[in-house]
Formats: C-alpha cells, sequence, structure tokens
C-alpha cells in the first residue's frame, strides 16, 4: 500500500499513511522529518542513518532497549544535541520543508516551535505554578499580553485546570510528580510550539498519573504533532499511531529497524526483532 | 504494513562524516564577530599610542562602553534583540575575569620584580641587629623574622592540630547530640577578625600576667585562626572515609579509641595533612595578631618566652611605609619570600589533596 | 523483653562502656568545645573591658566620634570607627559583588572546562594573598594610579555628591580602601556563587534550553534564583572579612576622628579594626588600651553577627538543595 512512497526516502512533503482509527488512507501533511540522521558522542558513533517522517498532528512513539539512543535522536530534533559537548551529527532534519540545521537558522526559534518534555518532571522550583507556565514566555522573551488566558487554556489542555486553579501562586514544588508533569507539558505549550518531544514523560510516574498524561497526549494531538520515547509498550499502543522501532547491537550504533502504523508493528511485524521485542523478549 | 530498513533495502548511504552543523556561521554573524573585536581594540590602540590617556583608564573609560556597543550591535545583527543582553553579560563577564587577572598578575608580578633586587643569600639567614632602616642591602636579613614564623607557626599548629582533629572526630566519630552546635560554633570562630584574636590573647596576658608578648602569645592568637580551618577541612576528610571501615573494625572488637586511631585517621591521612597545611597557609600571613600579641624584635630569639619576637608579616608591616628605599626593597623582598612560602604550602595542600582524590 | 527505649539505652551504654572509650569520648568532646569556648573567652575578655570605656565616656563611647586621651577628661568615642568600617565594606561590596558575579558566571557557563579550572587555581592563590602583602601592593602600585583615577572622577562626576573633594588631597580615600576590601572579598564571594551555580540541576538548565532561552534569561529566570541564597550567604561571609579586615586598610586609609558619611574620594575615614592596629603602636597608658579593647569587643560582636547569619543562610540553602 504505502511502502513504495514511504521507502523513497528522499521524497518529501505529503505521504500517504494509514490513519490507524478509521483504517483508510488519509492524506497528511509531513511536520517534520529525519533524514539520514547520524550521531556522535566524541568519535563514538550512537546513531546510524535515522529516516523517520512524523505526520503532522499525530503520535509516534519510539521504542526500543535502552541504550540504542532513543533520547539521543529526539535531542537532535529540537537541536537540545548540540549542547552536549562533544556532541556531533551528519544528516538533515527537516521542519517546515527547511532543515533546522541550517546555518541562517536560529537555534531558539526551532526550540520554540519544537517543545519538550523530559523523563523528569522538572519545573522550576523558585516559580509558582502560574510563573512555571508563563515561564516560556519570559525566557524566551516573547511578548504577549493574555497571560491569563494562556494559564486557563494550557494548563486546561494539560488537564491540570481543575486541580490546580485555586492555588496558581503556590510555588511548583508542591505538586505531586504526576501533577509536576503536567504542569511541565503546560508550560511546553505556553509558547504554542507545533511539535512536542516527550522523553519517557510517565517513566517517574504512578499508573493513574499515567493515564492522566496518556489522555492528554491523545487530547493534544489534535493541535500539534507529538513524538513520544517510551518503554511501556501498552503505552505506545494506546497513545500512538505511528512507531518506530530502534535497535543497537552491542557496540553498534543504534538505527531503526522497522517503522510503521503502531498497529502494524504491534499486530504484524515484518522483522522478527521486532517481534520479539513488542511481545517483551528482550531488551 | 511496516517498512523495515534493511541494510540491503536503504539507498546505498555513502559513509557519513562527523559533522558539527551548529559550527557553520553564517558571513553575517562572522563579519559582526570580527568587526566587533576589532573595531573598539583599534580605537584604543590608537588612543593608546597617540593619544596621552592612561592605560587604565583608557581601559574602563573607553574600551569597556566601545566593546559593550560593538558587540550589542554584532549581537543585535545576529540575534535579534534577544542577543543584546547576552552580549552584555558576556563582555562584562570577560571583562571582570581579566580585571580579576590583572590584579593578581599585578601583585605577584610586583612582587616578583621589586623583591628580587634586595632577595639574596644572605636576606635569608641573617638577621636585623645592627641594621637601620638607611643600612643597605649587603647588611642584613630576615633570618630571625623567618624562625620567629617558623616558631610562632609551629606553636599554633602544636595548639590547633590536636583540638582541631579532635572536633572533627567529635562530629564524625563519636556524633554526640551537640554536633550542630559545635559546628556552629566552629563556624562563628572561623569568623572571628584577626586582630580581635591578638586582642583576646592581650587581655589574657594583661588579667593573668602568666606570660608577655612573645611567640608563645602569637602562636595562641594563630592557634584560634588555624583552629576552625583545620576543624572544617579535616571534617570534610573524615567523613569521606567510608562507614565501612569502621563497622569492619568494630566488628573485630576494637574499640572506638582504636578503631579511630588505628582505621580511620590512617585511612584519611593525606586528607588529614592537608587539612594541617590548609591550617598553616590559612595563619602564616597574618599581620595584626603578631603585631598586638607577639610584638617585634630584631634579634634572633629562640625561647616561646623570652620576649617581642619578629616574624616576616610583621616585619614587612614595619618596613613598608618608611622613608628609605632600601628599607621599603627589604619589604618587597620578604613579602617575595613570605608568598613563596604560601605558594609552595598552596602546592603542597593541592598535590596531597589530588592524592587523596584519586586513591577513592 | 522491656521497652524499646531502655533497649537502645543499654545499646548506647554498651558501645562506650569501655573503659579506654570513656576517656577517648571525654576528651574528644572536650576539644570539641574550644571553640566555644574561645567564643565565650572573647565575649567575655573583652567584653569586660568596655567596663572602663563606658565608665568614663557613657553610651557616647558608641555615639560620638573623637580620641583625646590626653586631655582631662579624656574623650573617646568609636561611631566614626564603626560607621566607617561599614562604608568601607559597602564600597568594597559594590565592586565585588558584580565583579564575583561576573566572573563566577564566565567560569561556570562560558569558560571551557580546562579555562575554568586555572580560574578556580588562580582565585584560589588570590585568596591566599595574605593581607600585608596586598598593603604593600596597594601603597606603592595601587595608590599612584588610584589616585589618578579619582582626581579624574571628580574632575567630571564631581557634582555627585559621593564623588565630592575639597581637601584636594586623594590618597587614604575610603574608595581605595574599599577597592582593596573588594579584591580580598572577590575570590570568598567568587568560590561560593561558583560552586551554588554550577550546582544548578541541569534537568533546570535544560528544561529552559528547551523553551528558548537566552543566557541572559537563564541566568535571570533559573540559575540565580536558584542559587540566591547561596551567593547573598557568600556575600555575607565576604562582608565579615570586610569588617574585620586591619592591615591591608592601614596602608592605604587615612584614620580621621571625624565621620566621613559619603565622599568616599575624600582623604579620611574610619575603620575599627584599623583603628586598634593604629593606635595600638603608641598607646598612652592603660586606660586607651582598654578602650582599643572595648572597640575590638565591638568589632567581634559586629562581625560575629553578620558571619552567624551568613553561615545560617549558606547553611539552609546547603540543606534545600540537597
Ligand atoms: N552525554 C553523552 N556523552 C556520551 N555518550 C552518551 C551521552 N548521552 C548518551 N550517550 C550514549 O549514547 C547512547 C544512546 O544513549 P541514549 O540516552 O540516547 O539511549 P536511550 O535509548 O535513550 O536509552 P534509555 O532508554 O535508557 O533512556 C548510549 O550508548 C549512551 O551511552
Ligand atoms: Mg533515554
Amino acid at each position: 500500500m504505502a511502502t513504495a512512497e514511504f521507502g523513497s526516502l528522499d521524497e518529501v512533503g505529503e505521504v500517504e499513511l494509514m490513519d490507524s482509527e478509521v483504517s483508510a488512507p488519509v492524506r497528511k501533511e509531513t511536520e517534520m522529518s529525519a533524514r539520514d540522521v547520524s550521531v556522535w558522542f566524541g568519535k563514538r558513533k550512537v546513531l546510524e542513518g535515522v529516516n523517520i517522517d512524523f505526520p503532522k498532528q499525530t503520535v509516534t512513539a519510539l521504542i526500543g532497549p535502552s541504550g540504542c539512543g532513543k533520547s539521543t535522536f529526539i535531542r537532535t530534533l529540537n537541536r537540545l544535541h548540540e549542547l552536549i559537548p562533544g556532541a556531533a551529527l551528519a544528516g538533515s532534519v527537516l521542519y517546515e520543508g527547511k532543515d533546522i540545521y541550517d546555518r541562517d537558522i536560529d537555534p531558539v526559534h526551532i526550540r520554540l516551535k519544537i517543545g519538550m518534555v523530559f523523563q523528569k518532571p522538572n519545573p522550576f522550583p523558585s516559580m509558582t505554578i502560574r510563573g512555571n507556565v508563563l515561564s516560556g514566555l519570559k525566557l524566551s522573551g516573547m511578548k504577549r499580553s493574555d497571560h491569563d488566558d494562556i494559564v486557563e487554556q494550557t494548563l486546561t489542555s494539560a488537564g491540570l485546570w481543575t486541580e490546580v486553579k485555586d492555588r496558581l501562586g503556590a510555588a511548583a514544588g508542591e505538586l505531586s510528580g504526576g501533577q509536576a508533569q503536567r504542569l511541565v507539558i503546560a508550560r511546553a505549550l505556553a509558547v504554542q510550539p507545533h511539535v512536542l518531544l516527550m522523553d519517557e514523560p510517565c517513566s517517574a510516574l504512578d499508573p493513574a498519573s499515567t493515564l492522566k498524561i496518556e489522555e492528554t497526549i491523545r487530547e493534544l494531538s489534535k493541535d500539534v504533532t507529538i513524538i513520544i520515547v517510551t518503554h511501556n509498550m501498552q503505552q505506545a499502543v494506546r497513545v500512538s499511531d505511528y512507531t518506530a522501532f530502534f535497535l543497537a547491537a552491542e557496540n553498534e550504533p543504534g538505527h531503526v529497524v522497522e517503522q510503521g502504523a503502531t498497529t502494524e508493528i504491534f499486530g504484524n511485524p515484518q522483522d522478527q526483532r521486532t517481534l520479539d521485542y513488542v511481545n517483551g523478549r528482550f531488551g | 504494513m511496516t517498512i523495515t530498513f534493511d541494510a540491503e533495502s536503504l539507498p546505498a548511504l555513502q559513509e557519513q562524516r562527523i559533522q558539527h552543523p551548529w559550527r557553520k556561521k553564517t558571513p553575517v554573524f562572522t563579519w559582526s564577530v570580527v568587526l566587533a573585536t576589532l573595531i573598539p581594540l583599534v580605537i584604543v590602540g590608537a588612543l593608546f599610542i597617540w593619544g596621552d590617556i592612561p592605560g587604565a583608564l583608557l581601559m574602563t573609560v573607553v574600551y569597556l562602553p566601545l566593546q559593550l556597543i560593538a558587540s550589542g550591535f554584532a549581537a543585535f545583527a545576529t540575534r535579534g534583540k534577544r542577543g543584546i543582553l547576552d552580549s552584555v553579560i558576556i563582555v562584562n563577564a570577560i571583562g571582570a575575569t581579566i580585571f580579576s587577572l590583572v590584579i593578581l598578575i599585578s601583585v605577584i608580578g610586583s612582587l616578583i620584580v621589586r623583591g628580587f633586587s634586595a632577595l639574596s643569600a644572605h636576606f635569608i639567614y641573617q638577621n636585623n641587629v645592627y641594621v637601620s632602616p638607611s643600612t643597605p642591602l649587603e647588611y642584613g636579613g630576615i633570618g630571625h623574622a623567618i624562625l620567629g614564623t617558623l616558631l610562632i607557626v609551629g606553636i599554633s599548629a602544636l595548639i590547633a592540630v590536636p583540638i582541631g582533629i579532635a572536633t572533627a572526630i567529635y562530629i564524625t566519630e563519636v556524633r554526640g547530640r551537640a554536633v550542630p552546635y559545635v559546628r556552629f560554633f566552629v563556624q562563628a570562630m572561623s569568623g572571628v577578625p584577626s586582630v580581635v584574636a591578638g586582642l583576646f590573647v592581650l587581655t589574657i596576658i594583661v588579667a593573668t600576667g602568666a606570660f608577655e608578648q612573645g611567640a608563645f602569645a602569637g602562636g595562641l592568637a594563630y592557634a584560634i585562626l588555624m583552629l576552625p580551618t583545620v576543624a572544617r577541612t579535616a571534617e570534610e576528610v573524615l567523613k569521606l572515609v567510608p562507614d565501612d571501615l569502621r563497622t569492619g573494625a568494630l566488628a573485630l572488637g576494637s574499640t572506638r579509641a582504636r578503631t579511630v586511631f588505628r582505621v580511620v585517621l590512617p585511612a584519611a591521612r593525606t586528607g588529614i595533612i592537608t587539612a594541617i597545611i590548609l591550617g598553616v597557609a590559612r595563619v602564616i600571613g597574618e599581620t595584626a595578631p603578631l603585631l598586638l600579641a607577639s610584638g617585634y624584635a630584631d634579634s634572633t630569639i629562640v625561647n616561646p618566652f623570652g620576649g617581642p619576637i619578629a616574624a616576616v608579616p610583621t616585619y614587612i608591616f614595619n618596613n613598608v611605609a618608611l622613608p628609605y628605599p632600601d628599607a621599603v626593597a627589604r619589604a618587597w623582598a620578604s613579602a617575595l619570600v613570605l608568598i613563596v612560602l604560601v605558594g609552595i604550602l598552596f602546592v603542597i595542600a593541592r598535590v596531597v589533596g589530588r592524592g587523596r582524590l584519586s586513591s577513592k | 523483653m522491656s521497652s524499646t527505649e531502655t533497649e537502645y539505652r543499654d545499646l548506647k551504654s554498651a558501645a562506650t562502656s569501655h573503659r579506654g572509650d570513656r576517656v577517648f569520648n571525654r576528651t574528644v568532646t572536650l576539644a570539641a568545645f574550644t571553640a566555644l569556648a574561645v567564643l565565650a573567652g572573647i565575649a567575655v575578655f573583652l567584653g569586660l573591658q568596655t567596663i572602663p570605656a563606658f565608665e568614663s565616656q557613657g553610651l557616647s563611647f558608641l555615639t560620638t566620634t573623637a580620641w583625646d586621651i590626653n586631655t582631662d577628661p579624656p574623650t573617646a568615642g568609636i561611631w566614626g570607627m564603626l560607621y566607617g568600617s561599614i562604608l568601607l565594606a559597602v564600597v568594597g561590596l559594590v565592586i565585588a559583588v558584580p565583579a564575583s558575579l561576573l566572573l563566577s558566571i564566565f567560569m561556570v557557563f562560558l569558560a571551557p572546562k580546562r579555562v575554568a579550572t586555572a580560574l578556580t587555581n588562580l582565585i584560589d592563590l588570590m585568596a591566599a594573598i595574605p593581607s600585608v602583602i596586598l598593603g604593600l601592593w596597594a601603597f606603592y602600585i595601587l595608590n599612584p594610579s588610584a589616585e589618578e583615577w579619582q582626581r579624574l572622577l571628580n574632575q567630571y562626576l564631581g557634582w555627585i555628591p559621593i564623588f565630592q573633594n575639597t581637601s584636594g588631597n586623594f590618597l587614604g580615600t575610603p574608595f581605595i580602601a574599599g577597592f582593596v576590601l573588594a579584591i580580598m572579598m572577590i575570590p570568598i564571594i567568587t568560590s561560593v556563587s561558583r560552586e551554588v551555580l554550577a550546582r544548578t540541576p541541569p534537568d533546570l538548565i535544560n528544561a529552559s534550553e528547551a523553551l528558548g532561552s537566552s543566557m541572559w534569561t537563564m541566568l535571570r529566570y533559573v540559575a540565580l534564583p536558584y542559587g540566591r541564597g547561596g551567593i547573598v550567604g557568600g556575600v555575607m561571609l565576604g562582608l565579615g572579612r570586610a569588617l574585620g579586615e586591619t592591615i591591608a586598610v592601614f596602608f592605604v586609609l587615612k584614620i580621621v576622628f571625624e565621620v566621613n558619611w559619603y565622599q568616599i574620594i575624600e582623604s579620611g575615614g574610619g575603620s575599627v579594626a584599623t583603628l586598634i592596629v593604629s593606635r595600638f603602636g603608641e598607646v598612652s597608658g592603660e586606660f586607651e588600651l582598654s578602650l582599643l579593647l572595648a572597640a575590638g569587643f565591638f568589632l567581634f560582636v559586629m562581625t560575629l553577627i553578620v558571619n552567624v547569619i551568613a553561615n545560617l543562610i549558606v547553611a539552609r540553602t546547603g540543606r534545600l538543595q540537597k
């Protein structure tokens, strides 16, 4: 079906893909894509030739065993990777059709368009809940006047509004882990990103908070493109439209073994290693 | 249907080279940086050569503002408004660093340049008897003051080191109920101004009459300053000794005291040495307490209770403001000797300290 | 079985039941209280010396400024010296705090690792320069150029009250003394704030980078608020050092017994610590000596308060950051 188009890697722009729910081919524009991305730390190559397209307003899950380079990959997508001393990279990351690593691109602009949520909830401890939501505006120097609206909207989108609306002035440190993580999501949304990167956002959370955040993700995907790293297979199935499976052989750089609609990856994987992994047989 | 990427199915990938795309700069960026560095430098250089403005003034009043403006423009050209404040921070941070380095270099440099002229072999071992401020540099030296410093520091170490280490042992080994208070008092003690330490010893002398100004009194005053440094550093190093060693020794039936002396202290030996050296380095240049507690003398004295005695800092103090070039040269030379002493202690502490870290 | 409490007590006494251990424990405990004993000793011995001062001068010993010991009756008041110490410290802080903060920002966030390590060592070396050497340097090297700067300051900015100078003498000014104090404070404040800034969790820095922060906004909203407590503590430690500094100030400040309220580039100022050393050399008798000891007592109290506050702040932020 879509194989031909998807397989021709140089084709950028619209591709035909399966919609996981309707299971009828729909056209989704590509929001961003990685082209032959290879990554080094010093002389050590940790990722090789990664090619993935991320269609607009969908959720893509990145799965794979520990150490195969998922976090590294996701950090190349919003230019956080380059802040690590010794980091190097080849290939290109296209966003809105342009390589974000072009020399005339301002990384700050990219980071604002492509937000990120980290594994450990990391609200700014010296700010209030409200201050945290608005911190992106302050940090990036964005001018917007409708602060109250932003706080309410983003906290609502992050599924936290009802829990904190009466104590927006409280220190962010008072929140539970799950609440803090949703606050961080709200914070990332406040600068109106088009893409949201999430690196194991639920791994430090209890099951109830995890479900809450999964709901949030599903809800958010109506507006933003989400790329999420997860070790939780059920979670990948629950939240994602597409899945890419990363794998690194011992002392070899990681690469994408198989990618496609989540239903296919989990229901009908083509590669034996994928089958083993999604069924919990290794990694 | 999914897509798998096996080596064969990939369009032949040519071997990729390591790249750092973010290091590629636009011409605007390169030119902005070049111009922002060169223009202020050229202007200030021209003013320095052809104008007659003193160097320090030129740097602070002309160069710094000029550099701020130039970098601000460059930052604006490359990164927009956001860049301006960053460039202000960066220029000022570099400026503050250079400022501190210039002062450090000026101090050390002037010591070397001015100190060397008066330095000679006999300067190190002769004393100051028969030397008046106008005596030429061929005669006299600071041998008596070096001896005095060694004596005073030695006495203070004899007092402060055992007490300091015992204090650290109380905090890390005995772990009594008063630990937070003991810590608090040690810290408060480290804030006692050195002149107050001297005054305190003076009041003891006045009140008891048990001894007079001299090396012992000076050593007491130094001990007050040394004790907190030794105690705090020793506490840090004792904390690094793993608890397994202690429980191991106790499990073998060792008493607490024996555990401390045979196991804990030996394990922390180099750290304890560092603590002692840092304590000595803390006091060795102190002047005010000695002016009050040990006085001054021109002759060589070895008896701790033998009356007023000179030390290197007080010798410098007495020579600094004399209206005789040779006396001043003596001050510079002894300052050089003092800073070399401090420097040696400093390096030993570093080397010993590094050994401690790497052995862990 | 007895209650857990008695059981616990049994264990504890068992641990120290050995006779050698009891002796050891007592000796060490005794030593541990030396610090308290010394502090109390200073407070009592110097405190007693304030009695003659207050008996002859009353409260005016603290509120007036005079030092006429040989008149009858003698008058003495150290207000100008106490105030002068504070003025010098303020001048020093105004220079040292921004310089140290910028220096530590450079070391933590801008410099390559090797440069930062080298700088750390150099700053430690700077902290180790004895004050008498700094005084010597200031007297011969700093004074001439400082005289020049101050003259220019007065020439162009003399209309600002703090830059007034009527005597035409630009040596021995609070500005020079404050500058020397700044040199002593910079390494202290820098080493504390460098450590505090370096402890900013990478998590938070990452988060702020991901939100498109610039260097300035990251410092302003993340790193500095996070390290604020520690930095304030470091500044207080530096302040304590500045208030007690004696010798370096001795060489560059002209002690005058009138209050120099704000004219920092006017010759003459005060400093309690320096007063003590400068009068001690020619002390006229037991009475004047006890006045100096009394001055020392107030210096002790002043620095003790500053240091205790500083240490409380540093300790509190240390706990918060764990
Ligand atoms: N800062 C770094 N410096 C050097 N090597 C690094 C760095 N960060 C990661 N690596 C290496 O890169 C490889 C990929 O790491 P990465 O964190 O991307 O794995 P991951 O797939 O996210 O694993 P996990 O599921 O455990 O989070 C690992 O071998 C790791 O050792
Ligand atoms: Mg990871």
